[in-house]
């Protein structure tokens, strides 16, 4: 199902427009990945409903919540989409916290080295698309799981 | 100071005679003494007010670096990060306009690999600046935050050596250094910073160096402290301005060259670690700039004795 769309969507939610421009582009010429960018954490929330990604990078310095906030709601929005914290030098003691609290998946310090960014994120979606597979692998087996069931049932019913 | 002596004669000396006998002696002998002794205790509370006047100074301008550093870190952020997009788009644009005019003499193509080479040009040249400021704010913003975190136990030995490789360029072959390292134990202490004490002194002291020069530094453990004592064979310092040199905003740079802000900072960071730096220097003698650290913080000296 999902294996068809082999094109994985990103989301990047910063306040500042800078960033959102120097992060997109850096996508846009190294890699294939969708990216949506939000400079709000309230409509990043209200179009996540609609809207899903295989991973998010979000900033922790916000007007109107903080970064580690976001990605709780996020989380409950969509549970299964990679968390990415991008902080200042300042804040790396909340990212540590939130590694826990919101299960973060990497944090990465501002100023970020463009390469280092581009593993991370590589990494985290390699992730996602191991655990997507493992889920399909799951279904695929309960699936055959109950198919057998019934077969013995029909089975038993036959001998007996 | 002067005037206060003045009044000591005529205020209280004449009545000192009358008072006499016995029961003077529980004010420790002679009222002039005593009027010295308050003297003292007077110039070492105006002392201790000024040097808290400074500390609250030093406190200010720490909060309002580091405000400004933290300030500057998202568009240098975003800065840093487009210069090197921007480059891995100029090497794009070469393979594209390679494959586009295979002919490599094609005047269409030198044209473009031109302009190319300018970009690649600046862009380097834009790295290369951007490297410089970030270094700078990196070092500005640890300056006000005692982050615990960073504590640590660390080799000195290991901070002045990575602190020489940032600064190789600074010495290009120029300047000679002369390593006199002695036994030093492991000190606690926030590494970074005292990385960037060594940076500042290490750098004002290849500054100080024109031509060819020396940069000796000798380490030594002494009783409870050790040392680490920086010299270079430069102009010197003049002794009218040596007592200056640690005050925040003095330079002897140029305009843009230097903030003066370097040993300031560098003597705050030492003494939030319960050391000092001492300089010793003259006009045409070099400078030597000695860092004295406490072997042991206060926080284990309280642990070991109870």
């Amino acid at each position: 199902m999902n294996t068809d769309t082999p094109r994985p969507a990103l989301l990047l939610l910063d306040d500042e427009e800078m960033v959102l421009t120097s992060l997109r582009n850096l996508f846009r010429l190294q890699t294939e990945y969708e990216v949506i960018v939000h400079s709000s954490a309230q409509q990043a929330l209200e179009n996540a409903r609609a809207r899903p990604v295989d991973l998010v990078i979000s900033d922790y310095l916000m007007p109107e919540m903080d970064g580690i906030t976001f990605l709780g709601h996020f989380k409950e929005i969509q549970p299964q989409t990679i968390r990415v914290l991008l902080t200042g030098y300042a804040d790396k003691e909340n990212a540590i916290r939130a590694i826990n609290q919101v299960g973060l998946y990497q944090y990465i310090e501002k100023p970020w080295d463009n390469a280092a960014l581009l593993i991370v994120v590589k990494n985290g979606l390699e992730k996602r698309q191991l655990l997507r597979t493992l889920e399909e692998k799951i279904s695929e087996l309960a699936k055959v799981n109950t198919n057998l069931k019934g077969l013995q049932t029909a089975l038993i019913k036959a001998f007996l | 100071m002067p005037d206060d002596r003045e009044n000591q004669p005529s205020g209280r000396d004449p009545h000192a005679p009358e008072t006499g006998g016995g029961k003077e002696t529980t004010f420790a002998g002679d009222p002039r003494d005593l009027h010295r002794r308050l003297d003292e205790v007077e110039g070492l509370l105006r002392e201790s007010r000024a040097r808290l006047v400074q500390a609250g100074k030093m406190a200010e301008l720490g909060n309002l670096v580091a405000g400004i550093a933290h300030e500057m870190n998202t568009p240098l952020a975003s800065i840093s990060s487009n210069t090197d997009t921007i480059a891995l788009a100029v090497q794009k644009m070469r393979g594209l306009i390679a494959s586009e005019y295979a002919d490599e003499a094609s005047h269409a193509r030198r044209r473009f690999e031109d302009a190319l080479s300018i970009a690649e040009e600046s862009l380097r040249t834009s790295r290369l600046a951007c490297d410089r400021i970030l270094r700078l704010v990196n070092g500005l913003r640890g300056f006000a935050r005692h982050d615990e975190l960073l504590r640590q136990k660390a080799n000195l030995h290991e901070g002045i050596e990575s602190t020489l490789r940032l600064i190789a360029h600074e010495l290009k072959g120029r300047i000679q250094v002369v390593r006199e390292y002695g036994d030093l134990p492991e000190i606690e202490c926030f590494p970074d910073q005292l990385n960037q004490v060594f940076m500042n002194i290490l750098v004002n002291a290849a500054q100080a160096i024109e031509g060819p020069g020396e940069i000796r530094i000798r380490t030594w453990r002494d009783r409870d402290t050790v040392r680490i004592s920086i010299s270079d064979n430069g102009g010197g310092i003049p002794a009218d301005l040596v007592p200056k040199v640690f005050d925040s905003g003095f330079t002897t740079k140029k305009a843009g060259e230097g903030t003066g802000l370097g040993l300031s900072i560098s003597s705050k960071i030492v003494q939030a670690h319960g050391g000092r730096i001492e300089l010793e220097s003259g006009a045409g003698r070099g400078a030597t700039f000695t860092i004295v650290l406490p072997v042991r913080t206060t926080e284990e000296r309280k642990t070991n004795e109870h």
